[in-house]
């Protein structure tokens, strides 16, 4: 087992800082040098590692000339913009859909003043945020899936 | 001296009128007489993928049906690799023939290789791959671009998946190929298309009525195939022809507008297009990351070994 700092129960500044609630970086594994120093190169090298494979296994495409003549058969945009593209195509009316797309980071910009109304951090104590989230996420990632298939499937997915 | 000259002439014009026959007849005849329609593409597009990145083959094959493409993620240069074309479809499907009868589908292919890529020669081959390609006629598009293959008409019972043999590139000779991802485009097609290059309409094809009005009577001919009679409002009969084997969906005494489809469509093929990628891989840099990985490994290996040793220390020590 490494090595663990106990917490120093007698110190009252680490006593008042834990009734708070912090303080948990005056104990447990020492930062300097065991991990700093040794773990961090390690986790370093990892990441190294794993770029360059994928770089020289997976290197990637260089793709057609561009055309501003010849509209490909099937556009598609980033990934991450799959969601909005999907919203933009669907909605017939363009305005709206160029409204939708801005209600994105309207809506992310209004999130730090919503949130500031619950003090807790924990996500189980701030229950409709979570939920917004995970509403969120699941409409987002319906939406970009949807924008992978042709226009009838756009929404059901064909599975409905 | 005179007729000797003339004996000359004639046998050399004889030469040369055989050798301009012989020339004519690769031209014109053995194409016809592999009987495949991707000449039709050969002859009317110097490259068979358009700007807009469709595959000509859909402007006669209107029908849309699915292809899949299977290829290696990534080969070494100058080696050869198999990609196989799956062209699916129902094995009970039956399509109308130019005649008017029934047959089984054909199916035919189009890959488009990257550039440097081409049909791997017969004796690179494995004797396993060389059996998997036994009867398949694989061409190129043309002189100028063997990186892009053809095959087809060919019976579709037996050729539902096609096997092309492919040699890849060697970019120390070739000095246009680069060790890169390249996209490999796919078209497959099942049954007969729709349209000749002529723009002309085949059989297998939706009839639609030349004007509106009653029909007052249906004439089945002899040699198969209607006439269908039609009186319209002003009193004026015209006639309309529909070839045989197709399935009448009107019948006498039917009230017709103009361009309503008068038979079931016939065309159970189609043709699809897709695409995957390859990456041409040296080997040169798979053994450098090899390497690499040993190295990095045995490096995280070791800052282990070196935090276990002073942990040690400091645990004797009691500095922390």
């Amino acid at each position: 087992m490494s090595i663990l700092k106990k917490p120093d129960l007698t110190d009252p500044k680490l006593r008042a800082k834990l009734a708070k609630g912090m303080g948990h970086n005056y104990y447990g594994e020492p930062a300097w040098p065991n991990d700093l120093l040794y773990v961090f190169p390690v986790v370093i090298i990892g990441t190294f590692a794993c770029s360059i494979g994928l770089a020289i296994l997976e290197p990637s495409s260089i793709g057609e000339k561009s055309n501003p003549f010849a509209t490909p058969l099937e556009i598609l945009p980033e990934w991450y913009f799959f969601p909005t593209f999907n919203l933009l195509r669907v909605i017939p009316n363009k305005l709206l859909g160029v409204l939708s797309m801005a209600a994105v980071p309207a809506g992310l910009l209004t999130v730090p003043f919503i949130e500031n109304v619950n003090k807790f951090q924990n996500p189980f104590r701030r229950p409709i945020a979570t939920t917004v989230f995970l509403i969120g996420t699941v409409v987002s990632i319906w939406l970009g899936i949807g924008a992978t298939m042709p226009i009838n499937n756009a929404i059901t997915l064909g599975l409905f | 001296m005179k007729l000797n000259s003339l004996i000359n002439l004639i046998q050399k014009s004889i030469y040369s009128c055989t050798l301009l026959l012989i020339i004519l007849n690769i031209i014109c005849v053995a194409p016809n007489s592999s009987n495949a329609f991707p000449i039709y593409a050969q002859q009317a597009y110097e490259s068979p993928r358009e700007a807009t990145g469709r595959i000509v083959c859909a402007n006669c094959h209107l029908a849309q049906k699915p292809v899949e493409i299977e290829a290696p993620q990534a080969v070494l240069p100058n080696t050869v690799f198999e990609t196989v074309v799956k062209i699916p479809y129902d094995s009970n499907a039956k399509q109308i023939l130019g005649n008017g009868s029934k047959g089984g589908l054909n199916v035919g292919a189009v890959v488009i290789l990257p550039e440097g890529f081409k049909l791997a020669p017969v004796n690179r081959l494995s004797t396993e791959l060389k059996e998997k390609t036994r009867n398949l006629y694989i061409q190129p598009y043309s002189a100028k671009q063997d990186n892009i293959l053809v095959i087809g008409p060919i019976s579709g019972d037996k050729n539902r998946e096609i096997v092309f043999p492919i040699l890849s590139p060697d970019p120390a000779k070739d000095k246009k190929a680069h060790f890169f991802k390249y996209p490999i485009y796919v078209g497959g097609n099942r049954g007969r298309g729709q349209i000749y290059p002529t723009g002309d309409k085949s059989n297998n094809n939706i009839v639609s009525a030349l004007s509106s009005g009653k029909i007052n009577k249906i004439e089945l001919l002899d040699k198969g195939g209607f006439i269908i009679h039609v009186t319209n409002s002003s009193n004026v009969e015209s006639t309309q022809k529909i070839s045989p084997g197709l399935e009448l969906r009107v019948k006498e005494g039917d009230t017709i507008q103009l361009d309503q489809a008068l038979n079931s469509d016939p065309n159970v093929g189609g043709f699809g297009q897709n695409e995957t990628e390859i990456v041409l891989q040296s080997p040169n840099r798979i053994k450098g990351m090899i390497v690499f990985f040993f190295a990095s490994v045995l490096a995280q290996i070791f800052f282990v070994l070196k935090k276990k040793q002073f942990e040690k220390v400091q645990a004797a020590e009691m500095n922390f």
